[in-house]
């Protein structure tokens, strides 16, 4: 077949720019060590690494909310400890006020110890957290804990604040209701009570004098509820803080093993890239070289 | 031995014409279009019949009759037929890389994520304003990707409706050159060099004009091209030296129709290659991407909208439409500006209940919305890598067609060297036949 002079040279253009193209392609891969820069060029790793990109992003807004809620689960340990230890105290000078060697005097010193125990519970309910709002506070908002006047507390709202999501499916209670940690104690007439009402009512029979018998039982009934209540809440945030301490762990995990798919589905594997630029511009440069010389030949040359 | 003379002046003529034509071919080894042109030389035979002298016949030298055109009808049909696959498979290719960018582009499938992201961290934190400010960020972002990505799919459009006009354009002008051909082929004198220039030229609109549309084309004695748009079944574009016109028309649902206007009438032009096919296949590919984004971007809008209502607000009221959409589904703002007004809370729950967010996570999943933006990416992109593939193959079949084509009508400088080495020595030999007749004919007169 005879190969027009006008086609030979169009030919070579078409196979030296396809060569540089190639060799374009290879060096831009290697530039920016992504092996894919538009969908169409691989559709089946775009889908998987599309995939990948939103876990990614669901897991990154999941890990503030851990972080936020180990946070609080943390504080609510430290204050509950707090408050497990001043009940504990109560209970002690309950038991000492039950003495009968104990005159009249004697119990209203222990009933102003009391006042000073049931003071500083009234502010560990109102405790605050990192966000400055009420540690035990309610779905409803406001206030933990509301004292009146009169020295009476009482709850402020109703209902449990919502759980923190953090991770598919998954949410984790962060904090309780003061009500949870103080209140629903049985009464000894029926009916429920809270810590508040059991220190106040034993401070006023400290206070009153006399036989005490009755209320210093009622009371150390009232706070061993108390104690029992307070160590289950402790428990289970102590159970809580461990559940996020495995979701936050396989979190870390599943981003390990999506890193390593994205890295085998996205990244440019530098050193066979380099090996394949090395062969295209061998090539490349073979193809300019026998181009240029087969373009030197011509019969005219040897016409004198 | 004046036949010697004339003979002798004969060669001359013929060769010096013969050398001229290897000439052209050499100054136009480079033109596109041009064919290889050969002197058609021949023999002048002496008229029978006549007997001259001493009765022996001889030659009465040679001629050039005329120039022929090296061409294979037949090649030059199939670099046609192949160049109108790979135009349409390119211009397609060309507007579902545009699909790409512009749906990817705004990364809306990111945007989403976002939103949906962000409303899990107001679940963390009900009563913070930082959280809510924040999702209404993601919401406008949303908004923003979705409206950008309209956008772009409503330029595209823009884009490829000045493409169909100009190709339509280009269309009718090469119409009305090739009818002018026509009428000078039907004038020129056949086998003359101008007969030869015009059929170059003829095949070269010829090219042209098949890498805008599939055409049939039929070619009379005398060498004029009837051309019909489509198949052999399609409307005639040129016939003689009358031409139609193209004329390009968009319907309501995006889809694009071109019809042929002659003073026979209008007809319906469907062509099944070239540029305007794949115009057509890109109206189409930009229609089905714009109809998809609709869809989500209608079910989303909705869903935030509705999952909004049935929540209450920081101030216990319940909440409202998040989205305002305009004219189009795609035109979306967000209409809430109060970060306080963001529905995290159920009915009843109060300033720290988050409940009513988990609805986001359900319309999430029921809706997936990211999903369905990455398959509506990954469906036009699979098609786009699909039609690269083919349009590879397409381009090496038109390469082959070529090269069958150039191997008949393609100049050679290595032939045509040997050419005009033979056309020249042939042109010496016929001076030296003119200077030998000389030569005999002084010998004559120098008898004295």
């Amino acid at each position: 077949m005879q190969i027009g002079t006008n086609q030979f040279y169009n030919k070579n253009a078409t196979q030296l720019g396809k060569l540089a193209t190639q060799a374009d392609t290879l060096n831009t891969q290697i530039a920016t060590g992504k092996k894919i820069s538009a969908p169409s060029q691989d559709v089946v790793a775009y889908n998987r690494l599309s995939a990948i990109k939103q876990t990614n992003a669901d897991s990154k807004a999941y890990a503030s909310n851990v972080s936020l809620a180990q946070s609080l689960l943390q504080q609510s340990d430290t204050t509950l400890n707090s408050i497990g230890n001043q009940l504990q105290r109560a209970a002690e000078l309950t038991t000492q006020a039950a003495n009968g060697t104990l005159n009249d005097a004697n119990r209203k010193t222990i009933a102003i110890e009391l006042q000073s125990i049931r003071d500083d519970l009234v502010s560990l309910a109102g405790t605050t957290d990192a966000r400055g709002q009420p540690l035990f506070g309610t779905a409803s908002g406001g206030a933990a804990v509301v004292q009146a006047s009169d020295g009476t507390v009482s709850f402020g709202g109703t209902g449990e604040i919502s759980a923190i999501p953090v991770a598919d499916g998954t949410e984790i209670q962060a904090t309780d209701s003061a009500q949870r940690v103080f209140g629903n104690l049985p009464a000894s007439g029926g009916g429920t009570t809270d810590v508040f009402a059991v220190l106040s009512s034993l401070i006023s029979a400290l206070n009153a004098g006399g036989n005490v018998s009755a209320a210093t039982g009622s009371a150390a009934t009232g706070l061993k509820a108390a104690l029992t209540q307070v160590s289950n809440v402790q428990g289970s945030v102590g159970a809580r803080a461990a559940r996020l301490d495995i979701v936050a762990s396989q979190a870390t995990d599943a981003a390990a093993a999506r890193e390593t798919d994205r890295v085998g589905l996205e990244d440019t594997d530098i050193s066979t890239a380099i090996t394949e630029l090395q062969k295209t511009m061998t090539v490349l440069q073979a193809t300019q070289a026998s181009f240029t010389k087969l373009g030197q030949l011509s019969l005219f040359d040897y016409l004198r | 031995m004046s036949d010697l003379l004339g003979i002798g002046a004969s060669g001359v003529r013929a060769y010096q014409s013969a050398l001229t034509t290897v000439s052209e071919n050499i100054a136009n080894a480079a033109t596109p279009g041009y064919a290889k042109r050969t002197a058609d030389v021949r023999e002048i035979a002496p008229a029978l019949g006549i007997h001259s002298g001493g009765g022996i016949q001889t030659g009465q030298g040679v001629t050039v009759a005329g120039v022929t055109r090296s061409a294979d009808a037949l090649r030059a049909a199939d670099v046609r037929t192949s160049s109108a696959d790979l135009a349409r498979s390119e211009t397609g290719i060309a507007w579902l890389d545009r699909i790409e960018t512009a749906l990817t582009g705004n990364q809306l499938g990111d945007r989403l994520t976002g939103f949906f992201n962000a409303a899990k961290n107001v679940a963390a934190d009900p009563s913070a304003t930082v959280p809510r400010s924040a999702l209404l960020e993601q919401a406008s972002a949303v908004a923003g990707s979705f409206t950008a990505t309209g956008k772009a799919l409503d330029a595209l459009d823009a884009n490829l409706d000045a493409t169909a006009g100009s190709a339509v354009t280009t269309l009718n002008s090469l119409g009305l050159a090739l009818a002018k051909v026509n009428d000078g082929i039907g004038r020129a004198q056949p086998g003359s060099n101008g007969a030869a220039q015009l059929a170059d030229q003829r095949d070269a609109i010829l090219d042209q004009i098949s890498a805008i549309s599939d055409v049939s084309v039929s070619t009379d004695a005398a060498g004029r091209a009837t051309v019909k748009l489509g198949n052999a079944g399609g409307p005639v574009l040129v016939t003689g030296n009358t031409t139609g016109t193209v004329t390009f028309a968009r319907g309501n649902d995006g889809t694009v129709a071109f019809a042929l206007q002659t003073p026979l009438g209008v007809s319906t032009v469907t062509p099944g290659g070239g540029a305007l096919a794949g115009i057509v296949d890109g109206a189409a590919r930009i229609a089905d991407a714009r109809t998809s984004l609709e869809t989500i971007a209608t079910a989303f809008t909705d869903g935030v909208n509705t999952v909004q209502a049935q929540g209450r607000n920081l101030d216990g009221n319940p909440g409202a439409a998040l989205f305002a959409v305009g004219s189009n589904p795609t035109d979306i703002t967000v209409s809430l500006t109060d970060p306080r007004g963001v529905a995290a809370a159920a009915v009843g729950g109060g300033p720290r209940d988050a409940s009513n967010l988990k609805n986001f996570d359900t319309l999430r999943s029921s809706g997936a919305f990211e999903a369905k933006t990455t398959a509506l990416i990954s469906g036009n992109a699979a098609t786009l890598n699909g039609r690269k593939q083919i349009a590879e193959a397409q381009s090496a079949i038109r390469d082959n067609a070529v090269a069958a084509r150039d191997a008949v009508s393609g100049v050679n400088l290595d032939s045509e060297a040997v050419d005009l080495l033979r056309f020249q020595q042939a042109y010496s030999a016929s001076s030296r036949v003119i200077q030998v007749a000389r030569d005999t004919l002084q010998s004559i007169l120098d008898i004295r």
